[in-house]
């Protein structure tokens, strides 16, 4: 084994020092480097996100409960070295110089927030800063709406319940506010301690209790686990940062789903990059292994010694790699430190085990084919020169590289769905390329008869090594198609995210607008030059029964405001809207829209939120019973419809037929955008109707903007990162296929063919071959992409026909000029040093 | 040292069954210098690899130093090659990515030898190439390349030497000193030696010549004067 050992150490040391194993050593760095710094990158991101998004729960975790929790859980997170905090919510009223108006009350303790912060302005309507302090005993912070409300200001007092507050602060934000635009109460922020003297959560009053978690992963599913059998489904909800199903928690979550793919297509380059070099590797030692053997080295010995060289390759190519990596991943950091969001502190060893572990499996798994023809190598070649490797299994290569990416990408993802689609895609790929090698074959067959001119000579190099192509033209393809996916997926899921909030998207809602104020509304806005958007008339009912079968409140979760963003309207107190028309972004997926239908003998039509009518279990043709005020209204269900909850646009889970509503007296709802640097007007803008109250989202919109500005920024980095790579695995490639080009250059330029001749020939060989990797590719990419937004990311399928043009274009040009870089640098060489590099 | 009795070579082609190598029998002594001559395509080589047990034959026995080549499998015929075999190619055929002195050691250090690197210096001294012991082929000329490929086939003091055209990539001068260095190394070790070559000024230096001619063989007819005498009398040619 020594003997062996030094050997093989010595053939590595030499073959380094001459850039023999330049290529296999930069694939597998390449691909150790791409793999651990998209992975490490996205695991800092989406840490980052994460935390993001854990301050709109105020934690990594919360529990919600319908009665008081017990002391002895809070006791047992702190002692599993969790933070928490606690809050308990509910609706009060507020009274102050004979005003008064209904609040969403927030006591909590000295530790809330764990995630996030509460801000605070400095005046009612000005623009509010992140605070680190919570109201002293005694104090209340509130919204500036209940300033306008209550005709307060700073320092006065009001009353809740049995006790006086003096107001300190104008309240801002906090962070689990929740987002809902109907029923929605000014938020008044009291110390957890001050509510016993309020003396207003006694029986019968509506509570929540909310206890926060913060701490690791681990200990968090620890505790849950501990924690889990003690709760209640009826009275208790845990929530995760995960559960979060608005906008922001699916944007975060698509992201999450893009640097995944991301990763997982760098892998899959990195094996196509390993493979083509591993190739080459092994071809270019078949002469060493031909005379070793008739030197007298036996089999295992050539084993020993070469499985020794790919193991020394590997590790020296594992550790560059994962400083490459490292470095890659810290410039990108720093490059964006003052844009995204990335936590440096946090160091993830899951991307570093994973990239050892890609370049391990890809390093034994794709050297294993071109290794097992290496071995087979008869000592003949000594002889004749043209005797080739006597193992020529193609089926094995592809089933033993196919076995592999898989497993990669199932090990990496654990997600048997993304890896199926990619590999599938892969699949029909290969299959259709080896098709169109055969393809090009029969064509090659018909024009290499005439005269030789570089087109001839380029389609005749097709035809001969039509084989050698076929896994050139797979390897193209692939990476093509990898980097069309990466891109044409982040230009769809950026685009559907701007799409969701607009430049100009209402920031401010208003509510409680009567009829006769609607005409002097449009006409002052109109002159402060401000575009005022739809009216929607409510009416506030209550949802009582379906098919005259009461609703018990416990069901519907009424007016909880925690729960998912919008349902607020649901339970008792229902906002009944009606309309002709089906509202944008509505859709309707059973039953039909009740358009202009007017009474029938069936009673009133409406249409009902899909999910809401899951929740009730209502049926097509049930009849619903709301009472609004005195009166009962009853509608039969005549649609479904799906709602998208992610525009920040009015939207309502009844909407009725207007026929229905003609009796009632509704308020009108509408809204307006009004840029930032105008928000100071903004209180004098509203002076003329103090009744209308305003709601304003700006900061929460411009908080959602900002995550999906962050994100958009960083899938962008994350595909200049996968091009990057996709582009040295290109090279490569080529430099790889130029080699076996070289005694072909070298017999041409020896017959005294001129460099235009060859460099041209060349050129259109990579150029054909471009194109039709390119419009594989095209195709290809299609069929993922319509598997992945279908099947995982949730989007709604695109086609991209433009791909069809660019992509074999693109790839003719990029191939076909590296080819020619390729073989310029081969004819600058004179024809001795030529033929002398392939003696 | 050799001995052949009724080998043939039989290829598959698209034609059918291709015979390359029709029944062969003779039989060669130790230390004895032996020219195949014949023309190309007529089956010299592949007599040759044969001969060193490269490849296996179609039918018939071969013994190498009374070891039977012919029940061998690779693995035999590799420790076979690695004991008692040296090579000398037309191309030389240096591992490029090993200097000279590493190229002589090879075989040494594949049959496990301690002391390779002393061993290959000095016989790299002795073909004259020790101040570039470690230049690596592509720095050396053909003549040169040849001498490491000498040194490198008589490290292990073969008891057969096979060569194969080995001077039919250089020029007359450095042909001249080859051909003197290989018989002269020949001499001195006692090495038997088996020689392919289309140079008859080459195959005339050689004890005997057996001519290839369309996969037969036959004693070449001519005797050169400066041949050892035994020659003719040792031969023994067979056909059938």
């Amino acid at each position: 084994m020594g003997k062996v050992f030094s050997l093989a150490w010595r053939l590595f040391r030499h073959e380094a020092r001459r850039g023999e194993l330049t290529i296999i050593l930069a694939a597998i760095i390449l691909s150790v480097a791409a793999v651990l710094s998209l992975s490490l990158f996205s695991e800092r991101l989406q840490g980052a996100l994460t935390e993001r998004s854990a301050s709109f729960l105020a934690a990594d975790r919360q529990l919600q409960a319908r009665q008081p929790l017990d002391d002895n859980w809070m006791a047992a997170a702190r002692s599993q070295s969790l933070a928490t905090a606690a809050q308990v919510q509910t609706r009060s009223m507020v009274f102050s110089k004979g005003k008064m108006s209904l609040t969403d009350l927030r006591a909590i303790n000295g530790d809330y927030p764990l995630k996030g912060a509460i801000t605070v302005a400095d005046k009612p309507f000005g623009t509010a800063a992140p605070i680190t302090e919570v109201p002293e005993p005694g104090q209340a912070w509130i919204d500036s709406r209940l300033f306008q409300l209550l005709d307060i200001k700073l320092g006065d007092s009001i009353e809740i319940g049995d006790a006086s507050f003096t107001v300190s602060r104008v309240l801002g934000q906090i962070p689990d506010a929740g987002f809902s635009l109907f029923s929605t109460d000014p938020l008044v922020l009291i110390r957890q301690t001050d509510l016993a003297k309020a003396n207003i959560t006694g029986p019968g009053s509506r509570v929540t209790y909310k206890a926060y978690f913060a701490g690791d992963n681990t200990s968090l599913e620890q505790y849950y686990e501990w924690l889990r059998p003690q709760l209640d489904d009826e009275i208790h909800r845990w929530q995760s940062v995960e559960d979060d199903t608005s906008a922001i928690g699916k944007s975060v979550a698509r992201a999450g789903q893009y640097f995944l793919l991301a990763s997982l297509l760098a892998i899959v380059l990195a094996a196509v990059s390993i493979a083509v070099a591993a190739q080459r590797y092994s071809q270019r030692h078949f002469d060493p292994v031909a005379i070793m053997k008739t030197l007298g080295a036996t089999q295992s010995m050539i084993r020993q010694v070469y499985t020794l060289q790919i193991f020394f390759i590997s590790a020296l190519g594992i550790i560059i790699g994962i400083a490459a990596g490292v470095a890659i991943q810290q410039a990108v950091v720093s490059a964006l430190a003052d844009k995204v969001e990335v936590s440096l502190a946090v160091w993830h060893w899951r991307p570093v085990i994973i990239a050892v572990f890609t370049g391990v499996i890809c390093a034994v798994l794709f050297s294993m084919y071109p290794l097992l023809r290496l071995f087979s190598i008869p000592p003949l070649r000594v002889l004749r020169r043209d005797m080739d490797a006597t193992l020529s299994s193609k089926t094995l290569q592809f089933a033993v590289s196919g076995l592999a990416v898989f497993l990669l990408m199932w090990a990496y993802s654990q997600n048997l769905k993304i890896s199926a689609i990619l590999f599938a895609s892969g699949v029909v790929l290969v299959a259709g390329l080896i098709a169109v090698t055969y393809g090009l074959i029969f064509i090659g067959r018909k024009l290499g008869s005439s005269k030789m001119g570089p087109w001839q000579l380029a389609w005749a190099r097709i035809h001969r090594r039509a084989m050698d192509n076929s896994v050139q033209l797979i390897s193209f393809s692939i990476t093509i198609m990898l980097l069309l996916i990466v891109l044409v997926m982040r230009n769809d899921m950026v685009a559907q995210w701007q799409a969701q909030l607009p430049t100009g998207t209402p920031n401010y809602f208003l509510i409680n607008i009567t009829e006769e104020q609607k005409p002097d509304l449009n006409a002052h806005f109109a002159e402060n030059d401000v575009r005022i958007e739809q009216f929607y008339p409510v009416v506030r009912g209550r949802f009582v029964a379906v098919n005259e079968q009461r609703v018990s409140t416990e069901v519907t979760k009424e007016d909880d405001p925690q729960d998912d963003n919008g349902r607020d309207g649901l339970g008792r107190e229902a906002n009944l809207t009606w309309s002709n028309t089906l509202q944008h972004e509505n859709k309707i997926v059973a039953g039909s829209w009740h358009g202009d239908a007017t009474a029938s003998q069936d009673g009133y039509a409406v249409s009902v939120e899909s999910d809401v009518a899951d929740r009730l279990e209502i049926a097509l043709g049930d009849t619903l019973t709301f009472n609004v005020g005195s009166e009962v209204v009853k509608a039969r269900v005549t649609s479904f419809r799906e709602v998208n909850w992610q525009t920040m646009q009015p939207n309502f889970f009844f909407v009725l037929s207007p026929a229905a509503m003609r009796d009632y007296t509704p308020t009108y709802i509408t809204s307006f955008y009004l840029p930032t640097e105008r928000k100071a007007g903004l209180t004098e803008l509203l002076k003329p109707f103090p009744s209308i109250t305003l709601f304003d989202v700006d900061a929460r919109i411009n908080q959602l903007r900002g995550i999906v500005e962050q994100v958009s920024l960083a899938v962008e980095f994350i595909l200049v990162l996968v091009l990057i790579a996709g582009s040295l695995v290109l090279i490569a490639q080529v430099q790889a296929s130029m080699d076996e080009r070289q005694q072909e250059l070298a017999i041409l330029r020896t017959l005294g063919a001129k460099g235009r001749l060859i460099r041209a020939s060349v050129i259109y060989e990579f150029v054909i071959i471009g194109v039709v990797a390119g419009f594989m590719a095209a195709l290809a990419n299609e069929l993922s992409l319509y598997l992945l937004q279908t099947q995982l990311f949730n989007m709604t399928p695109s086609v991209h026909p433009e791909y069809w043009l660019i992509a074999p274009v693109t790839g003719a040009l990029v191939v076909g000029a590296l080819g020619a870089i390729g073989c310029w640098r081969l004819l600058t060489l004179n024809t001795s040093d030529l033929l002398r590099k392939i003696m | 040292m050799i001995k052949t009795s009724n080998i043939t070579k039989k290829v598959t082609t698209n034609e059918g069954l291709l015979e390359i190598l029709k029944p062969i029998s003779f039989e060669v002594k130790s230390g004895e210098s032996v020219a195949i001559v014949g023309a190309s395509g007529s089956g010299k080589s592949t007599l040759l690899g044969l001969l060193a047990g490269l490849d296996e034959v179609s039918e018939g026995e071969i013994f190498l130093d009374d070891e039977p080549l012919h029940k061998m499998d690779e693995e035999q015929r590799a420790q076979l090659r690695g004991a008692k075999v040296g090579f000398i190619f037309q191309s030389f055929m240096l591992v490029q990515s090993l200097s000279a002195l590493e190229n002589v050691m090879l075989p040494a250090q594949i049959a496990g030898m301690d002391d390779a690197r002393r061993q290959a210096l000095t016989i790299l001294e002795q073909v004259g190439l020790g101040h570039r012991a470690s230049h690596y082929p592509n720095q050396l000329s053909g003549g040169e390349q040849q001498r490491v490929a000498i040194a490198r086939a008589f490290i292990g003091q073969p008891k057969i030497l096979f060569a194969d055209e080995p001077t039919g990539n250089l020029d007359a001068a450095n042909s001249e000193k080859i051909e003197k260095l290989l018989f002269t190394l020949n001499r001195e070790l006692g090495t038997t030696l088996i020689l392919v070559t289309h140079d008859e000024e080459l195959a005339s230096r050689c004890d005997r010549q057996l001519m290839m001619q369309a996969g037969q063989l036959t004693e070449a007819t001519t005797v050169q004067p400066d041949s050892t005498p035994h020659a003719s009398t040792t031969a023994a040619v067979r056909h059938g």
